[in-house]
């Protein structure tokens, strides 16, 4: 995975395979602690606990169609080759939560990558679920909740709205990043 | 154009798009529209499946198409990625692996519009069994 906005497409998957209705994704810099949380927390299927212990194992997957699983080891090494961490909770019906710190005064540190167009993808592909989406910068954040969308009668069905969507990711968080100071490698 | 930074910059733009839109007739029923799927699983990703779709809803609308693109799980195709799945209506799916920009205009511009199988196709047979059974 080249940046973190891949993660993100990755690990919503799994969200979405896990019937999910609504997935919350939550970014959080600290600027003091030099840190990006990454959070992803669906209300799905959730995960027994024999999988996962499995769940870092490359050569696990719930699949039938491959024999390797990469999306979380991948994730897991991202973060801990900056000396971050990763998390995972979960019980079955309970839904799932993965929690990955990245070091952003770390040079491994991926790049956040296109996370605006990922975010617009992913909310033209799958109108049925609801995703709400955090983005936290110290104290400054920026919010947005596909429900608002619907209550607006905004549909995402034509690619001139889906691309009108992906501008105003990125006017919002370009706005938000300018508040970051300079010195990590997020910059 | 102005740039979008608000919900109500989006409300905007929806009623210009819609107004235009409606002149154009889409196909009610969704069994006449093209499908599109793009495998979009840790190994998609990875080589590259999200430029591919972008590009797929770009220029399906923008050669008038009457098109839906998904998104998909991996089909076991690893080797393969990007792949695409092309399902026309009334027709059996079709499976396009290696897909990239200069590919996918080919499967616009020859599969989807005329029909002409082109390169890449990984075949895989859903119906293999109950044909047999027939």
């Amino acid at each position: 995975m080249v940046d973190l906005s891949m993660h993100l497409m990755d690990i919503v998957q799994n969200s979405i395979q896990a019937n999910a209705k609504t997935i919350d994704i939550l970014f959080e810099e600290k600027t003091k602690d030099h840190t990006l949380t990454f959070v992803v927390s669906d209300d799905g299927i959730g995960i027994n606990k024999e999988m996962l212990k499995k769940m870092d194992d490359p050569f696990f997957t719930t699949r039938t169609t491959r024999k390797v699983g990469l999306g979380v080891p991948l994730l897991k090494m991202t973060c801990e080759q900056t000396g971050g961490s990763l998390e995972v909770k979960s019980e079955p019906k309970m839904g799932a939560w993965v929690k990955a710190v990245y070091r952003t005064d770390h040079p491994d540190c991926l790049p956040l990558g296109d996370i605006a167009g990922t975010l617009a993808l992913l909310l033209k592909t799958n109108p049925e679920i609801r995703f709400r989406v955090l983005y936290r910068l110290d104290d400054d954040e920026f919010r947005f909740d596909s429900d608002e969308l619907k209550q607006l009668g905004i549909d995402l069905d034509t690619a001139e709205m889906f691309f009108a969507l992906k501008e105003f990711f990125t006017a919002n968080f370009e706005e938000l990043f300018r508040k970051r100071p300079c010195g990590s490698y997020l910059c | 154009m102005t740039e979008i930074k608000t919900l109500a910059d989006l409300k905007k733009k929806q009623e210009e798009v819609k107004s235009r839109i409606d002149l154009r007739n889409k196909a009610e029923n969704p069994e006449a529209r093209v499908q599109v799927k793009v495998a979009m699983a840790t190994c998609g990703i990875a080589a590259g499946a999200k430029k591919v779709m972008e590009y797929f809803v770009e220029e399906l609308e923008k050669r008038n198409i009457d098109a839906i693109v998904t998104q998909t799980g991996c089909m076991g195709y690893c080797f393969a990625e990007p792949t695409v799945e092309v399902i026309l209506p009334g027709k059996e799916a079709m499976v396009f692996g290696y897909v990239d920009n200069v590919r996918a205009d080919e499967i616009i511009e020859r599969y989807i519009k005329h029909g002409e199988l082109v390169d890449g196709i990984i075949p895989q047979n859903y119906d293999t069994i109950e044909q047999e059974e027939r």
